[in-house]
């Protein structure tokens, strides 16, 4: 029997990273009819590995971990201290946030670590120390807020991929913080022609294969000297969590073994990607392929990879630039169904200013590590989270905004993209779904 | 040389040598275009291929789509160079796409890897698309050995 | 490399690593002098790297000295010569165009005037291996190239080289060090010491080591270009000049294979042109008096380029435009005359007269012409040095890799990689690809290739760290454009940083800093045109680099 071509349901979700997910999962739980429209997995298959929720923005460099803010603390002060972010929109809900972390953190449990509430602080390739809410399994090991003794930093004989020297060095910058102190080395694998050449996922299906990790696990051991207390390696130890590569490394070494982030191309993010597929089926979450065209939105239909949804609630979770959900050909525009782009950071945070037909020269700064206005523009919404049109006013009482898509916050400048992508999802599944929160 | 003894002289050419030499060539201006330069690899774009390179030009080197592509058979130098360099490097250029029958040639058209592409890329039939154009030129360049730089 | 710069004199000191600077230190070199070559930052930073990227034979001066032409032309054939593998040919078309529909008696005149003047540029192509120019009815024209826009009345072409004026700007250097030269990039000179009116010394600091150092010298070149005015009133001497902003934008792949020339809301002539693997649209040229460390592309030179190459190629404006780039050109001075009409000419200073005996300054000039300034300004140089020297043959000896042009497919079978980035390895490298190969035998891991954009291999990173003069990363952007495709460094960066910082011994801190400067370069060029897929990408960008690498 051939599929229904016209589904009503009641929660649309256009978007499949990781807002899109949180919400068509929120919506789920909540005993909503959901279907998920996307036109790419969005890019949470591009992420790291971390999940980056909030930093403390008050807190010096040089302040111990122990003496860091937790996680809800830090994004309360960053609602106190930078207007224009949605955390500061959602400051009243921000007792929330905690919940919505252990919902998107309790449905990809097959790959993300439980949280503590504090930040995990992981080495990345770039000699780094990066701070994040939660992290894959594969990693929470090598939180360096954690780890008691020296840490072996593990790079690949075989492979010039990852210096691990480099990343080392991210530990020795945090090592008076109460880091653990870093040693690096080289494991003796992958020196044949196609681990040398190989790419990230080669490696991890490389490491997949049978005896492979035991075999890594007998490479690591032989490296290790009394005081080693646990070893982090590159981003590759499988992609299949059922594979189980972390842990039998770790078992055959007998130290607990963790990744270190991951750059482009990314394994984790692969893993988070599947994870995220799985979940949706599990949850029965029915996820359509293709852009959402013709329509105008709730109660309306809209024609999706050959299909028409007709849904009362909209959850728009489209992405930015790389989603799609914006995009600039000339002027900044919403995608999916036109809204005013005009929220950023910055200057450009008041609602007064119409910056979308601006030269892009003028949306950024030539300080690039300052926040950029053009990377942080989307829609502007309500402390409901429903976008609103030119004039400030409510485009739909049942259309809703979620991710990157919502303006305000550079998450590359921040570190909070994940944590906006959760907390605005998560509300604004349960909204949709009629829940309150 | 004055500027007026250059005029003067440009004035007879156009009058006397440049109409004789016109008189005497053989075949179309076109003809004579294409016979100077499709030798050399530089021959005349479509608006196909115009299109195609547009939607190449998606690409955001993520690599995600790599974890899909089996790249049946290739040796491990290609596949250190990877599917996304059929948009990048393969792609770019006629001269390169010469160059890279090879590699095109190892799509295995499992189409796997487009449902990964965060922007969209129509990454099979551009690959194929590509293959395909790669194969004549390369094809034609067998035929003119002279093209090799 | 500090040490003879200390001990010993140079019958030269040559301040500029621009192509005229490393032009006459190769020139001066190969004669017999000895030479120091003195680069405040790296080879070709200034004019050098932001040309069009075109050796042409000087089709404009048909008009007022064809001799000029005939010796223009004849220049690029020697350089073609001498580095076969770094140009490559592409065929313009001159697209006939009215403002309104038909066209008047006058304007088919004006098309004949044109097709007779590029015929007449026929005669000379020879002299450079080019090909000749044809007329082409609208039909033809529009199956040439069908993305031009509606209603135009034909086309003439014509033939020009095009090339990569950075690795020709290092190529002399290199070939300047392998006649005995010293070449110091980073290393700037401060001042210049006089002795009775005479010219005697130079002081410099190292950039990168903060070490000073002095250099005595028979003869100092200022080839400083841009920065001429400057540094000559820092010294004490004239040096005359209207500096000329060029700006360029980049399209992340070959529109097609032939340039389109067009004409620009204020009439001025301009570009849209394939360029190896890329496009470039150019250019703008305004005086500019400010300092040229501090330049940028404004919003409105950007809009400027895409609506001139628009108003003939509409799909341009669909295109991903990477980077806007800029530069600027050491145009002679004169007074009341408009940036378009200055001429193109050169003229070497001699600063006797005021008070600098021994400093000559090279002002003006053309990319395509530099071998012939070179010679004539090192002609100028052994004059005044007065020893008896070899004569010149920077017009026949090759640069290095330019003897001869290896086949990437032979390349390729024999060293196991990928033919595509054996033909980019013949493009910079030429018949030294074998030497940067021979490391990938040495060490499979070399084989890893780095950079999609371009086909560069972690085997020819290592090289040029080893061999071209490489002290800081950012000069892996004009050693092998690392970094400078729309991918912005996503791939490559790290990698590349890492091998580089093995060959010359950085710490994981100087490793992180030189990365952050690279991504900081590229950032300057990226901003301007921040739009479509670009503009992705560097959403991207930033979450790696900023977000992940904390850069």
């Amino acid at each position: 029997m051939a599929p229904a071509t016209r589904i009503e349901c009641d929660v649309l979700v256009v978007g499949g990273g990781m807002a899109g997910a949180t919400a068509a999962l929120a919506a789920r739980e909540a005993g909503a009819r959901v279907v998920m429209a996307r036109k790419s997995p969005g890019s949470t298959g591009l992420s790291g590995g971390a999940v980056s929720v909030a930093q403390d923005p008050a807190c010096m460099p040089d302040a111990p971990f122990a003496a860091r803010s937790g996680v809800v603390e830090s994004a309360r002060r960053i609602a106190a201290t930078r207007p224009g972010h949605p955390y500061q929109l959602l400051r009243d809900r921000l007792d929330r946030l905690w919940n919505a972390v252990e919902f998107a953190t309790g449905q990809f449990s097959s790959v993300l670590a439980p949280p503590t509430g504090r930040n995990r602080w992981l080495l990345t390739p770039f000699g780094h120390a990066h701070p994040a809410a939660a992290c894959q399994r594969t990693m929470a090991a090598g939180d360096l807020a954690e780890v008691r003794g020296t840490l072996l930093v593990c790079g690949f004989e075989g492979h010039l991929g990852w210096d691990p020297g480099l990343v080392a060095s991210g530990a020795v910058r945090v090592e008076p913080l109460g880091g653990p102190r870093p040693r690096a080395v080289l494991l003796d694998l992958f020196r044949w022609e196609e681990g040398a050449l190989g790419k990230p996922f080669d490696l991890a299906r490389l490491l997949e294969a049978p005896g492979a990790a035991e075999e890594a696990g007998k490479v690591l051991k032989r490296v290790l000297v009394r005081g080693d207390a646990a070893a982090v390696l590159p981003p590759v130890l499988g992609i299949d969590p059922a594979a189980r590569v972390q842990e039998r490394i770790a078992a055959e070494a007998g130290i607990p073994v963790a990744e270190f982030l991951s750059d482009l191309p990314s394994v984790p993010g692969l893993r988070m990607h599947r994870a995220i597929e799985a979940r949706l089926a599990a949850a029965g979450v029915e996820v359509l392929g293709g852009e959402v065209r013709g329509g105008a939105g709730p109660d309306l239909p809209a024609a999706v990879g050959g299909r028409e949804v007709v849904a009362r609630s909209w959850v728009l979770a489209s992405g930015r630039f790389v989603g799609g959900g914006i995009e600039r050909r000339g002027e900044l525009r919403e995608a999916v169904l036109g809204l005013p782009v005009q929220a950023s950071e910055g200057p450009f945070a008041d609602p007064s200013i119409r910056f979308a037909a601006r030269p892009s020269a003028t949306l950024t700064l030539a300080d690039s590590r300052a926040p950029q206005a053009l990377l942080a523009a989307g829609l502007r919404v309500d402390g409901d989270l429903h976008p609103l049109d030119a004039e400030g006013r409510v485009v739909h009482p049942r259309v809703f905004a979620a991710g990157a898509v919502v303006g305000g916050h550079d998450p590359a400048s921040d570190g909070t993209g994940m944590g906006v992508a959760i907390f605005t999802g998560w509300l604004a599944g349960r909204a949709a779904a009629g829940r309150g929160a | 040389m004055s500027k007026a003894r250059s005029y003067a002289w440009l004035a007879w050419r156009a009058v006397v040598p440049h109409p004789l030499r016109a008189l005497r060539r053989r075949g179309t201006g076109e003809e004579r275009f294409l016979a100077s330069y499709a030798t050399e690899g530089l021959a005349p774009t479509s608006l196909e291929a115009r299109a195609d390179a547009e939607a190449a030009s998606g690409c955001i080197s993520c690599g995600l789509c790599e974890s899909a592509c089996t790249l049946r058979g290739a040796i491990p130098a290609i596949r250190s160079l990877g599917l996304h360099a059929a948009f990048r490097l393969c792609g770019k250029s006629d001269e390169m796409l010469a160059h890279a029958a090879t590699e095109l040639s190892a799509c295995a058209t499992c189409t796997g890897c487009e449902p990964l592409c965060p922007t969209g890329v129509p990454i099979t039939r551009l690959v194929r698309a590509l293959a395909a154009r790669a194969a004549a030129l390369d094809a034609a360049r067998r035929d003119n050995p002279t093209q090799d730089r | 490399m500090a040490g003879p710069a200390h001990q010993e004199g140079y019958d030269v000191v040559v301040l500029g690593g621009g192509v005229n600077g490393a032009g006459v230190a190769r020139d001066c070199a190969m004669r017999g002098l000895s030479v120091l070559l003195l680069e405040k930052r790296d080879l070709a930073c200034g004019a050098s790297g932001a040309s069009s990227g075109m050796i042409h034979g000087g089709i404009r001066y048909m008009t007022s000295d064809r001799n000029v032409t005939a010796l223009a032309s004849r220049d690029a054939g020697y350089i073609r010569h001498i580095a076969p593998h770094l140009t490559f040919r592409i065929p313009f078309l001159l697209p006939f165009a009215t403002q309104e529909e038909g066209s008047r008696l006058l304007d088919r005149v004006t098309w004949y005037a044109t097709e007779v003047y590029v015929g007449t540029y026929d005669l000379f192509q020879p002299l450079k291996g080019g090909k000749p120019s044809v007329r082409l009815s609208p039909d033809e024209l529009y199956r040439l190239e069908p993305g031009l826009r509606p209603g135009l009345h034909g086309a003439v072409t014509l033939d020009e080289w095009g090339i990569d004026g950075q690795r020709l700007c290092l190529l002399n250097a290199l070939s300047a060090v392998d006649h005995g030269a010293d070449v110091r990039t980073w290393t700037e000179a401060t001042s210049l010491v006089r002795e009775q009116g005479r010219v005697v010394a130079v002081r410099f600091r190292d950039a990168v080591t903060g070490e000073h150092g002095e250099a005595r010298a028979g003869v100092v070149v200022n080839a400083t270009g841009g920065w001429s005015p400057g540094f000559g009133r820092s010294n004490g001497f004239p040096v005359p000049m209207r500096p000329g902003k060029g700006v360029h934008l980049s399209l992340d792949r070959r529109h097609g294979n032939y340039g389109i020339i067009c004409t620009a809301v204020d009439g001025r002539q301009m570009f849209l042109m394939p360029h190896e693997m890329e496009s470039i649209i150019g250019t703008t040229d305004d005086d500019f008096f400010g300092n040229p460390d501090d330049l940028d592309a404004t919003a409105d030179e950007v809009a400027y380029l895409v609506d001139g190459a628009a108003s003939l190629v509409p799909s341009v404006r669909e295109a991903r435009i990477t980077r806007a780039w800029w530069g600027v050109r050491t145009t002679l001075f004169e007074y009341g005359v408009e940036e378009d009409d200055l001429s193109r000419d050169h003229r070497i200073y001699d600063h006797a007269a005021d008070g600098s005996a021994g400093l000559l300054s090279f002002v003006g000039g053309k990319l395509a012409s530099y071998r012939a300034q070179a010679e004539e300004l090192a002609d100028r140089v052994v004059a005044l040095v007065g020893k008896g020297v070899k004569p010149c043959r920077t017009h026949e000896v090759p640069l290095p890799g330019g003897d001869e042009v290896p086949s990437p497919r032979d390349l390729a079978a024999r060293h196991g990689i990928a033919e595509v980035v054996a033909a980019r390895l013949v493009y910079r490298h030429g018949s030294l690809a074998w030497e940067v190969l021979r490391l990938a035998d040495e060490d499979p891991r070399m084989k890893l290739v780095l950079c999609r954009d371009e086909g560069i291999l972690a085997a020819e990173v290592a090289w040029i760290a080893r061999h071209e003069r490489v002290r800081r990363l950012q000069d892996l952007r004009r050693r092998c454009r690392l970094a400078l495709g729309g991918c912005g460094g996503l791939d490559c960066a790290r990698p590349a940083a890492q091998i580089v910082a093995r060959e010359l011994g950085w710490d994981a801190d100087r490793l992180r800093a030189e990365l952050a400067d690279l991504l900081e370069a590229g950032w300057r060029e990226r901003r301007a045109v921040l739009d479509g897929w670009q503009l992705a990408e560097e959403e991207l960008l930033r979450a790696v680099h900023r977000g992940l690498g904390g850069l």
